[in-house]
């Protein structure tokens, strides 16, 4: 586990909606690609997934609506709204900031 | 996402919580059926990939278990759940909960109380359609606001305004008629009106017709309306008498109809019969006899209609310098104008009671407090256990708020009862009665005040018990430093209610020195063992003057020769009684310009000064030989006659009295007496004049009878003695001057006795606070006070220490109420009498009540911390 990083706290909210970004996804495939992505750096444990998807929802981030998986199961598949679009934006810019300010300080070293 | 919708998904959550469920179990099962089609696509078994999977998953339950935590779907079941804890918890602690309840049950039944008459009184509309469009005009005269208006002047403004689409004029309370020709004489309370006054105020009658212009028009047979209960009292609720002809005061009047149920408007009253413009004693413009009483034509602004009653003042005023001067007609609305008075009183016992409230809120977070800190071990095993925080609070503001729905259940019983009591102590006699029964606004005033008082008593105490179970106090013991910024702050609710009682105390004291300096004014006659009475004798038996006299010499001759009794008075008007009204009185030559003044006039029948106990200053009493063959005589008040003639010897002078006419009536002074208070005992002696009755006879007298020694009033016989007279007159309105005396301050007796009710209420509850801190302190520095007590202090040194730091709280509480209650009673500084806010004794006394009260508040803990065994204390460790 040690080549796995934990997720920072609200990070995941960014991950998601990034993923999201990209297509409407149903939560099982949002879990696989940030691990994808990441290169399986980071695993999004379900416990975690779940209740983040439904937060974003009842924050309005992103929509959910009821769609067909590749097997042909009912499922559920969100997208990101037009606020969880801006929300996207502001949270990548704050995050480069931090990221760039926690790289300077440890460059420093 | 909008607010609606996220309001419908919450409600979706709460309530569809099947079909949710339903959707995140399918969700999470499509999850795990993806994980594992993913390992088997990674070359693992089927079965082995179904372990892994449901290994690395977790439960299914647990992760819908912490979706529905970040939803609020919890927030219903949690709500079960902690009412059910509470329920639990306070089955344990009956005491605990009884105390709380009764505590809070008594500010919010108070509170409630108040507010249903308040509602009832001040914020409902009066019971006449469209009651908004209602004005009320009373006389200006100088700026100074007074009630009548002038019949003459009402019948001028009804002709020129155009603002109105009715104008009415009511005399503003009954007057004592006798009624013949319908069953048994009897006496009836009659209001004369003009004859648009039901069609102004919208109220058609029941039976019959209502009156119409020419009823009211000089010379028209006079008319009358039957008041519902009369009707049913009197004439057997008997459709007939409409039509029928009965003599009020020996005068005929034609009954035309029967008013609908519950109709009332300024007072009680029995008939109602129309004034005609030609009667003298009504439409005379030097004479205020009536209340106008308008309704605003629609779209009429109130202050368009004010403009144009100024306008017609002015015309007025040109017209009729001598009586019109400076004077003119306020409108107000009809509702404001008649709860203006009550408006202080009704405040002010709202903001006593809200005060009791405020302490009952105290007290009971003084409770929850000492609660807490007992349950610390508790909430520490909670919050150890997992509970979070937030959850923690939750669970103690349910158990508050379970509280504060039974406090409101047993409030509102409360108040059920207590509203009667309110309603008979503050007498609205202008508003009607109050029917009793809650409304819904005071309901919902009700639940708002239990919302409120969870926030007061409750909010605080959970935050800080929940704070506190943070500080994971399992490992220190039962005593721990924590409890100590709680005892703080209970102390600190503590002074607050002492300083709160104060303020009640002080406002409760001053009201009783006013009421008992009122009680001990002069008023300047003998009001002891009097009996008092009303005779009016009817026209048609003694329709002149001769027979008048005959009737009264032949009863007061009777009256004197009752057994017991010593002094028998007869007079027109008896003082604070029946004030009557004022006249204007000066030198002859003085009267026609500016130097008359007012003063009340009386008939009285010689002997009446001695019989009263009324001092003869200078002159002579009236006599029986001041008759209509002799000159015109008076008898002046001192402060009549000094304000006419200054330091002049006022005996053998002349003055002149407005009698209606152009001409003032000339009569010459034959004595001074000495002044009485005329109408209340808050405005103290005032100026009058007495006309011998023999010059002035009148058929509607009082009469006043003292007996010797014994106080029972001998209205038995004294009723025989009239019927020997004659048996057609009947006797009324029989009462002691001291009751009549005690009436007239019944008002403020009676608010007087609910701010020390209440005040009373809030000491109980602050000596509770005292002694509860003090007890709590005790309990938990036991072992302390074994270790001094082991060193070697002793016992008096133990209880003084107790004894000490309660009457620091005490202290410190009187030290803030009493600036407090400086600032808070000089808002009832109008209704003081004889006091100013600033009163000595009354601070003294409540510093010293107060004080006293702490100290049998500490005696039972420091009884207990003097009884405190060391050994005992050590072994408890």
């Amino acid at each position: 586990m040690s080549s796995r990083a934990d997720l920072l706290q609200g990070s995941l909210d960014l991950l998601i909606l990034k993923t999201l970004a990209l297509e409407p996804l149903h939560g099982w495939a949002v879990s696989k690609r940030i691990q994808l992505l990441s290169r399986d750096v980071l695993e999004v444990n379900q416990g975690s997934l779940y209740p983040a998807l439904y937060r974003l929802r009842d924050r309005g981030m992103i929509d959910s609506d009821w769609g067909q998986s590749e097997s042909g199961r009912r499922v559920k598949v969100y997208a990101l709204t037009a606020k969880g679009r801006a929300a996207l934006k502001r949270e990548q810019e704050g995050w480069r900031l931090f990221s760039d300010a926690v790289e300077a300080i440890l460059a420093t070293g | 996402m909008s607010g609606w919708r996220w309001l419908v998904r919450r409600l979706q959550v709460l309530f569809a919580k099947d079909s949710v469920e339903r959707e995140m179990d399918e969700e999470l099962r499509f999850h795990l059926d993806m994980e594992i089609r993913h390992l088997v696509e990674s070359g693992l078994e089927p079965a082995e990939a179904r372990r892994r999977a449901l290994v690395s998953f977790g439960g299914i339950e647990r992760h819908k278990e912490q979706v529905r935590d970040v939803r609020g779907a919890r927030i219903a079941d949690d709500l079960v759940q902690d009412a059910r804890v509470a329920l639990r918890s306070f089955v344990r602690q009956p005491g605990f909960v009884l105390t709380a309840l009764a505590t809070l049950g008594i500010g919010i039944g108070g509170s409630v109380a108040m507010f249903s008459v308040l509602d009832a009184s001040l914020f409902r509309s009066l019971p006449y359609p469209q009651s908004s469009e209602l004005v009320l005009g009373r006389v200006t005269r100088s700026g100074q606001v007074g009630w009548v208006v002038s019949g003459r002047d009402y019948l001028d403004y009804r002709v020129e305004t155009q603002s109105f689409s009715g104008l009415a004029a009511i005399t503003p309370f009954g007057l004592s008629r006798t009624v013949q020709g319908s069953g048994d004489a009897h006496r009836v309370r009659s209001m004369f009106v003009s004859p648009e006054v039901f069609s102004t105020l919208g109220v058609p009658p029941l039976l019959g017709r209502d009156f119409t212009a020419s009823d009211g028009s000089a010379g028209a047979p006079l008319v009358a309306m039957l008041e519902h209960g009369y009707w049913e009292r009197w004439h057997e609720a008997d459709p007939g008498v409409v039509g029928k002809k009965v003599s009020v005061n020996g005068t005929p009047v034609t009954v035309v109809g029967v008013l609908p149920p519950g109709f009332r408007i300024v007072q009680d009253a029995d008939v109602f019969i129309v004034f005609r413009e030609d009667d003298q004693w009504a439409t005379a413009r030097q004479f205020h006899n009536f209340l106008l009483v308008g309704r605003l034509a629609r779209g009429t602004a109130l202050d368009d209609a004010q403009a144009e009653f100024d306008v017609i003042s002015r015309r007025l005023e040109e017209a009729y310098p001598e009586t019109n001067a400076d004077k003119g007609v306020l409108l107000t609305p009809l509702r404001d104008a008649l709860v203006e008075d009550y408006r202080g009183v009704l405040g002010m016992l709202f903001a006593a009671v809200g005060l009791v409230l405020l302490i009952a809120c105290g007290n009971v977070a003084g409770l929850l407090l000492a609660r807490g800190s007992t349950r610390r071990a508790e909430m520490s095993i909670r919050s150890a256990l997992g509970a979070g925080q937030g959850r923690l609070a939750r669970q103690l503001l349910t158990e508050n708020a379970l509280l504060a729905l039974g406090a409101g259940i047993v409030g509102v019983a409360l108040a059920m009862w207590l509203q009667r009591g309110i309603v008979g102590f503050v007498a609205m006699d202008r508003l009607g009665r109050v029917e009793p029964g809650l409304s819904s606004a005071t309901l919902a005033f009700a639940s708002l005040l239990c919302l409120g008082t969870v926030a007061l008593f409750g909010a605080l105490p959970a935050w800080r018990v929940a704070r506190n179970s943070r500080a994971a106090t399992l490992s220190s013991g039962l005593r721990s430093t924590a409890g100590r910024s709680s005892a703080a702050f209970r102390r600190v609710l503590v002074i607050g209610q002492v300083a709160l009682t104060v303020v009640l105390l002080a406002g409760s004291g001053l009201l009783l020195r006013s009421f008992a300096a009122l009680r001990s004014v002069d008023p300047g006659f003998d009001s002891e063992r009097l009996m008092t009475a009303e005779v009016m004798i009817p026209r048609d038996t003694y329709p002149d003057a001769e027979s008048t006299v005959r009737f009264f010499a032949e009863f007061s001759e009777r009256l004197s020769e009752i057994p017991g009794v010593t002094d028998v008075a007869l007079v027109s008007l008896l003082p604070i009684r029946d004030p009557g009204n004022n006249v204007r009185v000066a030198k002859p030559e003085a009267f026609a310009s500016s130097g008359a003044i007012d003063a009340y006039q009386r008939v009285v029948w010689p002997g009446y000064f001695e019989a009263m106990g009324i001092r003869l200053v200078a002159g002579r009493d009236v006599a029986r030989t001041d008759d209509q063959a002799n000159a015109p005589v008076i008898v002046l008040s001192e402060q009549t006659a000094r304000s006419v003639f200054g330091e002049e010897d006022p005996i053998g002078r002349l003055v002149g009295v407005d009698v209606g006419r152009e001409e003032p009536e000339i009569r010459e002074v034959v004595g001074v007496v000495g002044d009485l208070v005329t109408s209340s005992l808050e405005s103290g002696v005032s100026g009058a004049m007495y006309y011998p009755f023999h010059q002035r006879p009148a058929r509607a007298m009082r009469l006043a009878v003292r007996t010797a020694g014994e106080t029972s009033a001998p209205a038995a016989a004294v009723r025989s003695a009239l019927r020997d007279v004659d048996p057609g007159v009947p006797l009324s309105a029989v009462a002691t001057m001291e009751e009549v005396i005690s009436a007239s301050v019944a008002d403020r007796r009676s608010v007087t006795a609910v701010i020390g009710l209440f005040s009373f209420v809030a000491i109980l509850l602050a000596v509770v606070g005292v002694y509860g801190v003090l007890a709590y302190q005790v309990a938990r520095r036991q072992h302390e006070i074994g270790v001094r007590m082991a060193l070697g202090a002793s016992v008096g040194e133990v209880a003084g220490g107790v004894l000490r730091s309660g009457l620091r709280l005490a202290g410190i509480g009187l030290g803030l109420g009493i600036p407090t209650a400086l600032a808070a009673t000089s808002l009832i500084r109008s209704r003081l009498y004889g006091v100013g806010t600033v009163d000595l004794p009354t601070y003294a006394a409540v510093a010293v009540f107060v004080l006293a009260v702490s100290v049998v508040a500490c005696l039972i803990p420091a009884r207990r911390a003097a009884r405190v065994d060391p050994v005992a204390a050590f072994r408890s460790e």
